[in-house]
Parts: structure tokens; sequence; C-alpha cells
């Protein structure tokens, strides 16, 4: 379950990175359609409040929230390290994470 | 905009001066994480994950055949998941001076373990540099530090988000080193500013004695006591009849609390007719920790009060919980593991920044600068390996064990300190030396200690004690991450080395 968290939480992160041209520029194709500015940012709050409410499920309300907020910020740390030294795993990387967490719940 | 300026004058000197000093706070909390753990592997006798069957009342009938002085107090605790063995500390009268001991789990007779700093030692160096009252109040210092930079670094930062997923490790210098302490900084922000606020809260009462000095006429120990709600029974000076059996009081305990588990115990002034045990609760299912200590009668087993702490000190207790990380098991320590590692990554590339923006000046601050680093930075991961050799290779049987290993990670300490000056003039190639010297020193480690135990890596991880084989599996990552940095080290400093040479045969 926290797996599955922390994939969602890299996704989260990796939407919004697509919401800065100089990333989205990197990651995808130029002429790639992607959703308005606004629709991101709300698509990404989804992502990262159903990763906090996983980790309420898996660890109880107070300590779900230290767990979510670390595994945020490690999200976060991950998906900028691939950005700069792996830059196409860093898409990869979100699909990959999502399997292996819904492997994890099963 | 003139905040803005003044804020990076103060980011800058405010952040660069306690950096090395932040360093060592911040590995050290991030070590000690998991110091029980570190604690086990340092202690041969613990390599087989045997539970111990001593009772407390042999343990405590150990203390009163071995130690005939009056005592203040003793305290101990019994076996848990991550320490399976039972613990004792005593103050004798008069002293403050705190003397411990751990019993060997597989001996059915109370045999205290060979002596060693354990993993305590990182403990006591995040929160008081092994310096007492004075280095508490160093680290406080520090910690208040901590928190201006982190404050003047989100006012200097002028573009947080545009910036926040940016990292380029191929510009120059500073631009590189300035996205690394940006991230490092940024993302874990959260985490940073949480931990050095807590961190310094802890000992709010002694960086702020006043009110309570004032209030309490100098008696703290009495505002701590009803600020807590504990019980507290003054000395009568009469002895007392047998004491009533500890391991009674605990099964009492536990059926009060509904079948809770219990942490410490202690007994103050014991032998005295006024004497009382505290029976304490452990529970590692919530951040703060449970309040609801039981004291009884020493003699008669009375129930004499229930811990009733005030609001007040129970959101101390939640703030100092969640500092201290005793909340969520394995998976917490781990998690805030990472984030203290890119604490320590903030801090070095802070430092970074701070010399790529003056090194093309050729100022001589630079090369003390570097050579800090060097003695700080590489210096104290280096100097923990070391006392991790010294805990192997010291005799178990020396006397004041645990006082030679404290001196063997000093003096690894200045030797690269030392080595760091000697060498400040070639600052590349001390980097590949340092990296290469961690390298050996961590993968040596598990070797090491698979000739002298019975408790390897192959044996660990065939029990399924990952307690005990994360300790050598870390090192082993650390030392080959180490090995391929110097390796990388290595090869930059060859080329830069070689694109010099027709340099200088042209200016000559």
């Amino acid at each position: 379950m926290l797996l599955l968290a922390f994939a969602l939480s890299y996704l989260a992160m990796l939407v919004l990175c697509l919401n800065r041209a100089r990333h989205r520029g990197a990651l995808l194709p130029a002429n790639t359609r992607l959703p308005g500015r606004p629709a991101m940012w709300l698509l990404a709050c989804c992502l990262f409040g159903v990763a906090l409410w996983l980790c309420a499920q898996s660890q109880g309300g107070q300590i779900g929230v230290v767990v979510w907020l670390c595994l945020v910020m490690l999200a976060g740390v991950l998906l900028v390290l691939l950005l700069a030294w792996h830059s196409r795993l860093a898409l990869t990387m979100a699909p990959l994470l999502m399997i292996g967490g819904g492997l994890g719940l099963l | 905009m003139k905040l803005r300026q003044s804020m990076a004058g103060l980011h800058t000197w405010g952040g660069l001066l306690p950096s090395w000093l932040l360093y060592v706070i911040i590995f050290a909390g991030t070590v000690a994480c998991f110091d029980k753990e570190l604690s086990r592997w340092m202690r041969p006798a613990l390599h087989q994950d045997t539970v111990s069957t001593l009772s407390a009342d042999a343990v405590r009938g150990w203390l009163q055949q071995n130690v005939s002085d009056e005592l203040h107090a003793f305290w101990m605790h019994g076996p848990t998941i991550r320490e399976p063995y039972w613990r004792l500390g005593w103050e004798v009268d008069g002293t403050e001076t705190f003397h411990n001991v751990a019993f060997d789990p597989r001996s059915t007779q109370p045999l205290p373990m060979a002596e060693t700093v354990g993993g305590d030692f990182f403990f006591k160096l995040h929160y008081n540099l092994h310096a007492g009252d004075v280095g508490m109040y160093i680290v406080g210092l520090a910690g208040m530090f901590m928190l201006v930079a982190l404050v003047s670094g989100v006012i200097i930062h002028r573009r947080i988000f545009k910036d926040f997923f940016t990292l380029r490790p191929k510009a120059n210098g500073q631009r590189a080193w300035l996205d690394a302490h940006n991230l490092f900084g940024v993302v874990g922000f959260p985490f940073h500013l949480v931990l050095a606020y807590t961190g310094v809260a802890i000992f709010v009462a002694s960086y702020m004695p006043a009110a309570a000095q004032v209030s309490y006429s100098d008696n703290v120990m009495q505002y701590f006591g009803e600020v807590m709600g504990a019980y507290h029974r003054d000395e009568n000076h009469r002895p007392a009849a047998l004491p009533t059996s500890l391991d009674a009081l605990i099964t009492e305990s536990r059926r009060q609390w509904g079948g809770g588990e219990v942490g410490w115990v202690s007994v103050h002034h014991p032998g005295d007719s006024s004497a009382v045990v505290d029976v304490r609760r452990w529970d590692g299912s919530r951040i703060g920790p449970p309040q609801n200590t039981l004291t009884y009668d020493a003699t008669t087993g009375e129930l004499l009060n229930r811990q009733d702490a005030s609001t007040g000190y129970r959101a101390y207790s939640w703030l100092a919980g969640l500092h201290m990380a005793q909340f969520g098991g394995t998976l917490v320590r781990l998690l805030y593991l990472l984030m203290g590692l890119c604490g320590c990554a903030m801090l070095v590339g802070g430092v970074q920044v701070w010399l790529a923006k003056r090194e093309l000046g050729g100022d001589r601050s630079v090369t003390w600068v570097r050579t800090f680093n060097a003695a700080v930075f590489a210096g104290l991961p280096l100097a923990s390996l070391a006392l991790l050799w010294g805990n192997r290779l010291i005799p178990a049987t020396m006397a004041e064990r645990a006082a030679a290993e404290g001196w063997v990670f000093v003096l690894a300490w200045l030797v690269v300190g030392i080595w760091a000056v000697l060498q400040r003039e070639r600052s590349g190639r001390l980097l590949r030396d340092l990296l290469l010297m961690g390298a050996a020193l961590a993968l040596g480690l598990p070797v090491l200690n698979a000739l002298t135990t019975d408790g390897h890596l192959a044996s660990s991880l065939s029990r399924g004690d990952w307690a005990l084989a994360s300790v050598d599996v870390f090192l082993i990552v650390a030392g080959l991450l180490s090995a391929a940095c110097a390796w990388r080290f290595g090869g930059a400093v060859a080329r830069r080395a070689a694109a010099n040479r027709p340099n200088r045969a042209q200016e000559a």
C-alpha cells in the first residue's frame, strides 16, 4: 500500500514537472498535447490526496501524515535525480512504480 | 529587494559557519535512526537473536550483589524486539554520573556483556556532542542557526517553484552546486524545518529556564515533576523492609493498561523506606509516548500515583516524539534516515556553492574552507567507520573498553584532519584518497565481522534477521558507492591534470 502511495506521489511530482515548459520539452516530443496547467495542478493534488489517504489507511492518521510527507519529499528527490542523469527513465519509472505498488497491494 | 539582500548575507554566513557543526549533528542523528541495530551489531553476544529469559528481580539482584554504594536511583529495561536483552543503569547518590550495563541474553544468570559505546554513541553525539550541558547548548544554538538559514533561504530563493525540479550537474560548478543545494533544501524543506524546530524544542526548558527558575525558586525538578504529573516522595533516610517483586509490579502494570507494553522501570532511592517504583508504558504505535506511568511503593507494592500529564506536556512530548522517530517501526526510521542524508547533502551543497563562488577570485580562505570540508564532511564518516573497526579489534576483556572505542573515533578523526591539512593544495587527489579509504574501511567491516563473530551476513540473512543484516548491507552499499565515486573523481582529476600540462608548457 505504501509503495503505491510512493508511486502516486511520484506520478503527482511528474505531473507538476510536466507543467514546466523546460522539463516538458525534455521529456515529451514537441507536439504532445497535455491538459492545461490548472487541470494538471488539480490532477497532481488529487494524486497527492489519494497517496495521503493510502498512508493514513496503512499507518493511521498521525503517523500516516508523517510517512506521506516523507514519501512525497523522497519522490521529488528521486524524480529530480532521474531527470538529471537518466531523463528517459523519469517517465518510465512512473508506470513501473505503479505496477509494483499494484502488485504489492495484491 | 533590500530584505532579500540582507537575508542573502545572513544565509551565506549564518549558513556557512555552523554548517560543519550542523553536519556533525545531522549525520550523527541520521546514523542514530538505527542506533539499536548498530548496538546489536557492536555486541557479538547479540548476533544469534536469542531473547533474554532473565527476570527484573534477577537484574535487581545483580545490582544488589555488585554495587554496594548508596544509590540515588536505578532503572532497567526489559527485552524488546530491537533490543532482546536487559539493560540496567544506576546513579550513585551525590555523583550525578550514570553507570550502564547490558546483560547477555544467552545466559540464564545476569552476566554483563563486554562494554561498548554502542549505537548510543551517535545518539549522544547528535544531542550534546559528548560534551554534557555545554554541548547541549552548542547543539541548540546550531539548531537555531539552522532555522534561521532555512527561513532566510526561502526568502532569498527567487525561483522556488520555477526551479523546483531543476538539477544541472553538467553546468558550471556554482550553478550545479546551487541546484543541488536547492534541490535537497527545497524538496526536503518540510523535514528540515520540522526536525530543526522539534530538535530545539526538546531542550526548550533548558534554553529558556528563567520562568521556571523564578516561579519554582530554583527547584527546577519540582517544575518538571508538576508539568509531567509525576509522583515524588522525599527521602526520609529510614531503611526499608524487603522490597516487593518488580516482576509482580510489571505484571500488574500490564493489567492496568489492558495489555500495554512496559518500557523503563525505575526505582528512586532504593533501600530507603520512601523508595518508589515507576513503571513507564511503551507504545510505538503513536507519535507522542503515552504519559501514563504508574508509581508504586517499593516495599508494599501499593499503587501511589497514575501519571496525569498536563496538556502542555502532552503537546511537548508529541513534538519530541516526532523528532525521535520511535513510532511507526523500521519504515519511519528508514524514511528519516533517507531524509537525514538529504540534509547532509544540502549542507555539503551549500558550502560548495560558497566555495565555487570564490574559487575564481583566488581567495586564500578558499583553501582553508576546502580543508575544513575534507576534515569534517569526510572525516566524520571515516571516524565512524574506524569506531566500528575499533569495536571489533579491541579485546573484549579490556578495561574501560567503551572509552577506548571513543578514543579510536577521536584519533581517526584527528588523523583525517591532519591529512586534510597536509594535502590542502591537492584537494582533488585528497578527495579521491579519502573516498578510497572510506570504501576500504566500509567494505572491510563485513569481512572483519565474519572473521571475529559467528553473526556474519550469510548467517543473519539465512535466519531472516534483517535488523542485524541491514548494518552489513548498508556498509557494503556505502563502500561500493564510495569506491565508484573515487573512481569517477580519480578520472576527473587525471583529466584536469592532463589538460593543465599543455597550458603550463605554453606558459613556459
